[in-house]
């Protein structure tokens, strides 16, 4: 017999109250998850965009801190280690910002008049060229060169000086949330890398493990080998330049140093402002050949080439020229300048983990044949 | 007391740690307190299933597998592809701390017979404490070279054993480990 509140199928009313509830739960947030998944991936993806270059920079120095902080560590905590490196990080901060003010200030403070000289310099030893070339080749008259170098450089100038105040902010705030961030690198960067890795399925798991740790090690190597190459780069061509009379010394060293971080092209930026600079200011005479055998032979050729790369940084993540060309165009379109520089380790990174993960494998295959002939018939 | 207070305020029984278990284990028998500490932080706990696959012949091996429940087959393959049990070991016994310290191929398939809880420890891991505390990793190391040296010699008592019954038949270069 059955009760009066059974419905046809025994269902009770009180299950298909709930089927019901739960049917129309499910409906309304399946439509208000559709209707609201384009602006999900806007808001992920401008999320994204604001934390990418905080994040980047603190792994970068969390990288870089890392070592220093393990040694500490074997006499006092984590934590506490963390802020003796810390407090030491910011006494060096402090004593390179009290050195690089006065010339900063000399330097922007001159640039204004500088500028436009070295410009008129140039366009004038330019229209020289010009105008031997258009002796030799008529054809070209009509390309007026100066004046487009001129205008290019004027844009420039103006960009710049635009910007300095929307990138000091941006700065500023960098320099609050980058230490913040390299903190909690710092003291768990182990967990979360084991609590990525404790996601992997069981029988995966073993393997995902040795290679965290393998890639991670490498990514370490790398990032401290290019950041402290850039860094003796940089300060070769500022003992240097601090030799001749050149004025910005430490500037171009800086400039140098920052752009020595792109491969094959940086280098040759970095060369062209000092080399101009000296061009127009000292003129073609021993200094200014001093200056370009300094860039080209000292700082490349010997401390970088011969001695750097291979000391510092391995073989293995040298990239194709034309992969460093294409990741300085995508980078740069992705994100200015900053992408251009970091466009390059990106690739660099994503090469070494493919490298990590074929090694690893390669290492560990049974040859069939070995497995079958060792064994005594 | 109200069962939810009990709950809440019960103490964590000692035997119930990660850390009693790894101190009872012949491996880490020498360790310190705080070594033990160290070594639990360390550790992977991973929960398998029954009939689940720990890992299999040829697979890239990296590190030892302790059982804290469960129990765990292992089995290898002969020529003919049919599966031969080698062992079948139960809580407290562990496998795989050959590939510890040096890294090679595994030499026999493990598969859990129940619901099982395995301590996986890593060479990642054991190179990363050697960074940090090289103190505790040099203890973990020698309680480990005690056993694997122990078995060692099991073994070549056993190929001595087995040369004397079969007259010398048996070379102990053919005799795999």
């Amino acid at each position: 017999m059955s009760s009066p509140v059974q419905n046809y199928h025994g269902w009770t009313r009180a299950r298909v109250a709930t089927a019901f509830f739960v049917l129309t739960a499910a409906i309304a947030c399946g439509l208000s998850i559709y209707s609201s998944a384009s602006s999900l991936t806007g808001l992920s993806r401008a999320g994204f965009s604001v934390l990418f270059l905080p994040l980047l920079l603190s792994l970068v120095l969390a990288f870089l801190l890392d070592p220093v902080v393990t040694h500490i560590e074997k006499i006092f905590t984590r934590t506490s280690s963390i802020f003796i490196v810390y407090v030491l990080t910011m006494g060096l901060a402090f004593l390179s910002i009290l050195w690089i003010t006065p010339h900063w200030h000399e330097f922007w403070s001159n640039m204004g008049t500088d500028f436009p000289r070295y410009i008129s310099q140039l366009t004038e030893s330019v229209q020289n060229v010009i105008s031997t070339l258009h002796s030799r080749f008529p054809v070209i008259e009509n390309y007026n060169l100066p004046t487009k170098i001129r205008g290019w450089a004027e844009q420039l100038m103006a960009t710049t000086l635009a910007q300095t105040p929307q990138s000091a902010l941006k700065i500023g705030g960098l320099m609050v949330i980058v230490p913040l961030f390299t903190f909690f690198f710092l003291r768990d960067g182990r967990k979360i890398l084991r609590g990525c890795v404790a996601l992997a399925p069981n029988r995966h798991f073993e393997m995902i493990r040795d290679l965290s740790y393998l890639i991670s090690r490498q990514l370490a190597h790398f990032v401290r080998g290019r950041v402290l190459e850039a860094l003796i780069v940089g300060m070769v061509i500022t003992a240097g330049l601090s030799l001749t009379d050149i004025r910005y010394a430490p500037m171009l060293g800086i400039f140098a140093g920052v752009t020595n971080l792109i491969p094959y092209i940086g280098p040759i930026i970095g060369m062209v402002p000092g080399i101009l600079i000296a061009f127009v200011d000292l003129g073609v005479g021993g200094q200014f050949w001093w200056i370009v055998i300094l860039y080209i032979l000292i700082a490349q050729v010997l401390i970088d080439n011969f001695i750097l790369i291979p000391v510092l940084i391995s073989r293995v993540s040298n990239l194709h020229p034309l992969l460093v060309f294409f990741a300085i165009i995508v980078g740069g379109k992705l994100y200015g300048v900053i992408g251009m520089i970091i466009g390059v380790p990106i690739v660099s990174v994503i090469k070494i983990t493919m490298l990590a993960v074929r090694t690893y494998r390669h290492n560990f295959r049974l040859p069939d044949s070995t497995l079958e002939g060792d064994r005594p018939h | 007391m109200d069962p939810l207070w009990n709950n809440i305020f019960r103490k964590k029984l000692d035997e119930d740690s990660l850390a009693y278990f790894l101190k009872h284990l012949p491996v880490f028998l020498e360790l310190s307190p705080r070594a033990l500490s160290i070594l639990e932080a360390a550790v992977h706990v991973r929960n398998y299933k029954a009939n689940e696959t720990v890992f299999e012949e040829g697979d890239p091996g990296s590190g030892m597998y302790m059982i804290r429940s469960g129990t765990v087959k292992i089995y290898a393959k002969d020529q003919h592809g049919s599966e031969k049990e080698l062992a079948s070991l139960n809580p407290g016994d562990f496998f795989g701390e050959t590939t510890l310290t040096a890294p090679a191929p595994r030499s026999a398939s493990a598969q859990t017979t129940e619901t099982t809880e395995l301590i996986g420890l890593f060479r990642a891991d054991l190179l990363e404490l050697a960074e940090r505390h090289p103190a505790v990793s040099s203890s973990i190391l020698l309680g480990l070279t005690k056993v694997v040296s122990e078995r060692l010699q099991a073994c070549s008592l056993e190929i001595r054993r087995l040369q004397n019954q079969s007259g010398e038949h048996i070379s102990p270069e053919n005799v795999e480990i």
